[in-house]
């Protein structure tokens, strides 16, 4: 029945991927790979972001930071590359990786040694976080390596499949894919990742079954660095440079990660839903862009579609366990 | 029979095809700006809605107009290369950072014009207040006003915008005509009225003196703190804000100057991109409109400043609502804020 349900979540939201696509396609008759393409550029530096909310929500925190820590990785690694060769951004990006880690670590390990709640705690980094970019880069600037743009520029040849197919599928698609896994699917076949889940649902129950809460949720929020520093390299391998004062990123973040199926309580969910709600979401402003709606009107709708979407999902969830 | 009626329907549709040529126009035109809720950008989409409808070539506008960053415009830019927009009126949110976006935007025979803010990409045409001499005229007349010494406090914009480091240029040019005039205080307002009024009631109330502030735009709220906590009123420069105008022209003892800086580049915007798709390209890829100084100190900056007076217009709207040669809009079409089919 869990399955089902979490499944189910998934499900229905792809579904809904597919009606706006189509709805897309209804609008703009020309809407083609080209198009998509831009969409999963524009996806991308949602994608992580998303998925390092994901990590810390599941663990029954919440990262405030995650905008920050992704704009103090992307002026860290513009400002490194700015005028410096090719091969340096091989030094640069394990580099980058490596702060958001060691940042996330520390999220965490203020939070387990301060018992200061995690919103509190996070939101304290929030403004360090974006006070150091700021130290780091006055001014948006610096520069990017040019093969670290190419990455997600343009489609995958892959052989012994027709054209027609390979150029729906983006470089930027393929990245994001495999960045993803690399890190999740170790990481939910581990010990930690049922740690996580567990901590997640009831930190006292995990603690009395002998699961170290403590380190579990450094490590949590130390993966939600990372991926933050995986959406910092994002941010300046679409523009090239690195600024300072963080985007729209943590209400995003947010947003999806309800809309994805995870239970803010903690506990519950998969990182599959929130990237699918980011297509979701993405798709919906592209649509409206299309439609020419007066711009003030169009976040209105953006949040009414999502609160009715979640209430909706919650209905649909009511429904099938009281049956 | 068949191809009589075809021809019959060609004729038709051409005849409304012209028709709505005459009345609406055939372009769509994409506008990207990625700050919301601030009055100066407010009127520069209203007078690119107004000179679209006034222009009658405009079908229809499609508005992408939030607060996000250069990700967050690419993604903007791209939606509206799906949309296949004839042209793009574009205030940047970096100079560098949309310029891959831009780009793809040229490649598929868009024309793109960059309003306020100069841009990287070199196939885009640019049309701008020139802000180097904007900060320059300002700040060259405060320091005159100061007489040449003192402590000027320095409210900048948003850090890293590139009509913010164009200023800073023309206030340093100006600064070092005036080596005994000292910066007290350096803030970024990020164009924003609170932010920027915090800033100058937490300057006051650290009680160190000042002879003068320069303001790149937040000015009315400067006054209000200035008169609100009973401090100096020291000579202020700001923008031609609506509010800032009228305080010019009330407030007691108040001595200022508004440097023009007119939203309604926006609409320049769309007649340049209309000329460009009609195949008037400008001499240049950058087009300049230069700033004009209006003070209270003498009877003739008096006599402009009450000229240019609107308190009819919201305190946060430039008063120079249209610029010579460039916009054919009224006042009332830039005041509805209505664009074509709206």
């Amino acid at each position: 029945m869990r399955f089902l349900r979490q499944h189910g979540w998934v499900a229905g939201l792809f579904a809904l991927f597919v009606v706006l696509f189509i709805l897309t396609k209804i609008i703009q008759p020309g809407y083609g790979a080209g198009d998509f393409g831009s969409l999963v550029r524009a996806v991308l530096p949602y994608a992580f972001v998303v998925a390092a909310q994901t990590v810390v929500v599941i663990a029954g925190g919440i990262d405030l930071s995650v905008a920050s820590m992704m704009a103090l990785t992307s002026v860290t690694a513009a400002s490194m590359m700015a005028g410096a060769s090719e091969e340096y951004a091989l030094f640069v990006v394990p580099f980058v990786l490596a702060l958001g880690f060691a940042l996330g670590a520390l999220n965490g390990i203020l939070i387990v040694v301060t018992r200061v709640p995690d919103i509190v705690v996070t939101l304290a980094t929030l403004f360090m976080l974006q006070g150091a970019a700021l130290l780091v880069l006055g001014a948006p600037g610096g520069g990017a390596a040019e093969w670290l743009k190419n990455l997600i520029i343009g489609t995958v040849p892959l052989p012994g499949i027709p054209d027609g197919l390979t150029t729906w599928i983006p470089k930027a698609l393929v990245l994001m894919v495999v960045l993803l896994c690399i890190v999740w699917i170790p990481l939910m076949r581990s010990r930690l990742g049922l740690s996580i889940y567990a901590i997640g649902s009831n930190q006292l129950a995990a603690f009395r079954s002998g699961v170290p809460v403590a380190r579990t949720k450094i490590l949590a929020y130390a993966i939600a660095g990372l991926f933050g520093a995986m959406g910092g390299l994002s941010l300046t391998m679409s523009t090239g440079i690195g600024a300072p004062i963080p985007g729209p990123y943590l209400l995003a973040s947010v947003a999806a990660v309800v809309l994805g199926g995870v239970a803010l309580g903690g506990g519950k969910g998969g990182l599959l839903g929130p990237i699918v709600a980011v297509f979701v979401l993405r798709l919906v402003r592209t649509d409206l862009t299309l439609l020419a709606i007066d711009p003030n009107v169009t976040a209105i709708v953006e949040g009414t579609i999502m609160v009715a979407v979640v209430m909706f999902g919650a209905f649909i969830v009511m429904r099938s366990r009281s049956s | 029979m068949r191809m009589l009626a075809k021809f019959g329907l060609a004729a038709i549709a051409a005849g409304l095809f012209a028709g709505t040529a005459m009345a609406q126009g055939t372009y769509t035109i994409g506008v990207s700006n990625t700050v919301q809720g601030n009055g100066w950008r407010e009127e520069m989409i209203c007078a690119i809605k107004a000179q679209a409808l006034a222009s009658g070539k405009v079908a229809k506008l499609n508005i992408a107009h939030r607060n996000t960053d250069a990700a967050g415009q690419s993604e903007d830019i791209r939606n509206l290369i799906s949309a296949k927009v004839n042209a793009i009126v574009v205030n940047p949110a970096d100079p560098a950072g949309i310029q891959a976006a831009l780009a793809e935007a040229t490649a598929a025979g868009i024309t793109v014009v960059a309003v306020d803010q100069a841009v990287t990409e070199p196939s885009a045409y640019i049309i701008s207040n020139n802000q180097e001499q904007y900060a320059y005229l300002g700040a060259k007349w405060l320091f005159e006003q100061m007489g040449g010494k003192g402590n000027v406090v320095y409210m900048r914009g948003a850090a890293g915008a590139s009509a913010d480091s164009d200023r800073d240029k023309g206030f340093k040019k100006a600064l070092a005509e005036f080596p005994d005039v000292k910066v007290a205080q350096e803030t970024f307002t990020g164009w924003q009225q609170d932010q920027g009024k915090q800033q100058i009631l937490d300057y006051i109330a650290t009680g160190v003196p000042f002879d003068g502030i320069w303001t790149s735009g937040i000015d009315n709220v400067i006054v209000d703190a200035l008169v609100e906590s009973q401090a100096t009123l020291v000579p202020v420069v700001g923008a031609d804000n609506a509010g800032f105008v009228g305080q010019l022209n009330s407030v007691e003892g108040l001595k200022g100057a508004a440097v023009t800086n007119p939203g309604s580049i926006g609409g320049a915007g769309v007649t340049l991109a209309l000329q460009i798709l009609e195949g008037q390209k400008p001499a240049q890829q950058t087009v300049l409109v230069e700033p004009q100084l209006w003070e209270n100190v003498t009877d003739e900056g008096k006599a402009k400043l009450k000229g240019a007076a609107d308190p009819s217009l919201s305190p946060e709207w430039p008063v120079s609502i249209s610029i010579p040669d460039w916009t054919t809009y009224t006042k009332e079409q830039i005041v509805a804020c209505k664009g074509p089919g709206e």
